[in-house]
């Protein structure tokens, strides 16, 4: 009886657990999604409609220097309503200036930490100050956590898409194919080990039989046979002269040169990533020979105010490197990476300018290189190949106009390279 | 007999291995087949050699005390072997240099007239140059939200009340000697493909 009302009690408890339970984690819900509507409860006391106004105020004005949450050029706005009065930051926001030179103690601290510079005035009317002080107040009621995860999240994202995935998957493959090949063949020999023991066994075998199956693998006979040998020396052979006339094929030609650079510039995060043009930087490809490497100043345009990657504060090493620079005033020795022969001419502004042809034509997909390597051979046999393949940019270039003409009053075939003179020695040689 | 074979084998083997060692690769940039067509004698810009030992073992004049490939002007800062145009010097057939500086900024815009008319041709070549130095800050409507311009922060939009009215000379001078977080592209940018990247500008800060 005792042992029954026992178990009967245990079974009351487990209801209450799970009816505790039940009730604990729907309350809980309901907090949580309370919580979620917290902000909207604050704003409450805004006009919806003023923060939206606001809201587009400030994206189109003040975005440029401030944020909510982070210091950008100017400070965090964040509270600022707490900080000091509207009547303070509306006169701030019309002209900061005149502020500072009132001598308030606040503005003056403001203009001193911030490098001493003057804030942009604006011409708001009340209303529009009105607006975006509602906006920074509904902003400001938000949590913080939110902002911050999303923009890190965004960043490591952008990061890590560059590293190769597909390349370990075709290891690990490739990997599990061996391992299961390696256990196919200790199943086979398993079998035939099997196989012959109860062969040998058997008694009803005549002799014949009998030596067929005590047959043993020599590999000695097999080294001797001529059809081996034969085969081992065509085979090496092979090999050796097909290493010998790569290796013939590679002298004089430096494709594949990846030297490593004073500054680990990466042509994958500013051209691929950040798609800045290569003219930006490489300022002589339209007007000269050379596509010209950038001095200091160029990087300093952005590094100024960029000096670190994928999100993360204090200075990299690697810029770091840029700045010693630009206070020192010694250049930063680049490793030339293409070397064309002094024995050949070639010209960028002719091949970028006027014939149009993009640097990835040339120079391989640059924009996915960390390190630059080069992509091309830069053989007179892939020079000259291009010129009888590649019909002249003559839109709209009047000095082409009659030679296009004259052409085509002979030929039937568009005007190659080749057609003026891209196959003579002297265009490059001299 | 196998004896020989087998030293005619390693020795063609290692043979090969020694011509595929020849191939460029990381920080080895190849064996060159004829150095002395491929080393230029001239100054050669923005290929420099300084080790004077380089290329001891062919040098073909004795008299200039340094090796074959040595590429350097001991008269230059650095070595270097190019340098700027002579100064107070003027490029021929180009448009004189802009001397107004920095600070000038309210000058420069009231006294700079562009030499160019807002034509197509003038808006198509200032969008293109546009598209080339400053699109990656500014963005394509410029709207300052390029590429880098949303990791860069505090690019004005150019339709913003700051700077919506600012006339050409203003715009002229910000390329020139940069201003706030924006760098000077007076050096990257001819002063012709400045003023046309200001008439192309002017329709962003109409839009």
């Amino acid at each position: 009886m005792s042992i029954n009302r026992l178990k009967f009690n245990h079974h009351l408890f487990c209801q209450f657990l799970l009816t505790l339970s039940l009730i604990s984690f729907i309350s809980f819900g309901s907090l949580a999604q309370e919580d979620a509507a917290a902000p909207e409860a604050t704003d409450a006391g805004l006009d919806p409609a003023l923060v939206s106004a606001g809201e587009s105020l400030f994206n189109g004005n003040c975005t440029v220097c401030h944020a909510i949450n982070e210091k950008v050029i100017g400070p965090a706005l964040r509270d600022a309503h707490e900080r000091q009065s509207e009547e303070w930051i509306k006169a701030f926001i019309k002209n900061s200036s005149k502020v500072i030179a009132s001598g308030d103690e606040y503005a003056v601290a403001l203009y001193n930490e911030y490098n001493q510079t003057q804030m942009t005035a604006f011409a708001f009317s009340d209303d529009e100050l009105n607006s975006i002080i509602a906006y920074i107040k509904s902003e400001s009621a938000k949590p913080i956590e939110a902002a911050v995860a999303t923009t890190t999240s965004a960043d490591g994202e952008a990061v890590s898409a560059s590293s190769g995935v597909a390349g370990e998957y075709i290891t690990a493959i490739l990997i599990g194919f061996v391992v299961v090949l390696i256990l196919i063949l200790i199943v086979l020999f398993l079998i035939i080990s099997v196989l012959t023991k109860y062969l040998k066994e058997n008694k009803e075998l005549d002799e014949e039989e009998r030596d067929l199956v005590g047959q043993e693998f020599s590999i000695g006979q097999l080294a001797k046979s001529n059809a081996f040998l034969g085969f081992v020396t065509f085979f090496f052979l092979a090999i050796v002269l097909k290493s010998a006339i790569d290796g013939l094929f590679t002298v004089g030609v430096q494709q594949g040169y990846q030297p490593k650079q004073p500054i680990a510039f990466s042509h994958q995060l500013h051209a691929g990533q950040y798609e800045i043009e290569c003219v930006y930087c490489h300022t002589g490809v339209n007007k000269a020979k050379s596509a010209n490497i950038p001095s200091v100043n160029i990087c300093m345009n952005c590094h100024s105010a960029i000096q670190n990657v994928g999100g993360q504060t204090g200075m990299s090493p690697e810029i770091q490197k840029i700045y010693d620079a630009a206070e020192s005033g010694v250049p930063i020795e680049w490793v030339r990476v293409h070397n064309l022969p002094d024995l050949a001419y070639f010209n960028h502004s002719q091949h970028v300018k006027v014939g149009g042809i993009e640097c990835q034509t040339c120079h391989g997909p640059i924009e996915e290189m960390a390190v630059v390597y080069q992509y091309s051979d830069l053989t007179m046999g892939w020079c000259i190949n291009c010129h009888r393949e590649t019909e002249v940019n003559a839109k709209g270039n009047e000095y082409y106009t009659k030679l296009v003409e004259l052409h085509d009053q002979t030929s039937k075939n568009p005007l190659k390279v080749q057609d003026i003179g891209g196959l003579e020695c002297s265009k490059c040689h001299y | 007999m196998i004896r020989r074979t087998l030293y005619s084998g390693v020795l063609s083997m290692l043979a090969a291995g020694l011509l595929l060692s020849c191939a460029a690769k990381n920080d080895f940039p190849g064996l060159e087949y004829s150095p002395q067509m491929y080393h230029s004698t001239p100054y050669e810009p923005l290929t420099q050699i300084k080790d004077e030992d380089q290329g001891n073992w062919l040098d073909s004049n004795d008299e200039d005390a340094h090796g074959e490939f040595y590429n350097s002007n001991p008269y230059n800062n650095f070595d270097m072997t190019m340098r700027e145009p002579a100064a107070n010097t003027v490029k021929r057939g180009s448009y004189l240099p802009y001397r107004i500086p920095k600070d000038s900024l309210e000058l420069a815009a009231q006294l700079m007239v562009n030499p160019f008319d807002s034509t197509a041709a003038v808006l198509a070549e200032g969008k293109v140059l546009y598209n080339s130095y400053c699109i990656h800050c500014h963005g394509s409507k410029g709207m300052g939200d390029g590429t880098v311009g949303k990791v860069y922060k505090g690019v004005t939009p150019y339709n913003s009340r700051a700077v919506k009215d600012k006339p050409g000379g203003h715009i002229f001078h910000v390329i020139t000697h940069g201003k706030g977080r924006m760098g000077a592209h007076g050096s990257q940018v001819s002063v012709e493909d400045r003023w046309k990247i200001v008439r192309y500008v002017q329709t962003l800060q109409n839009q």
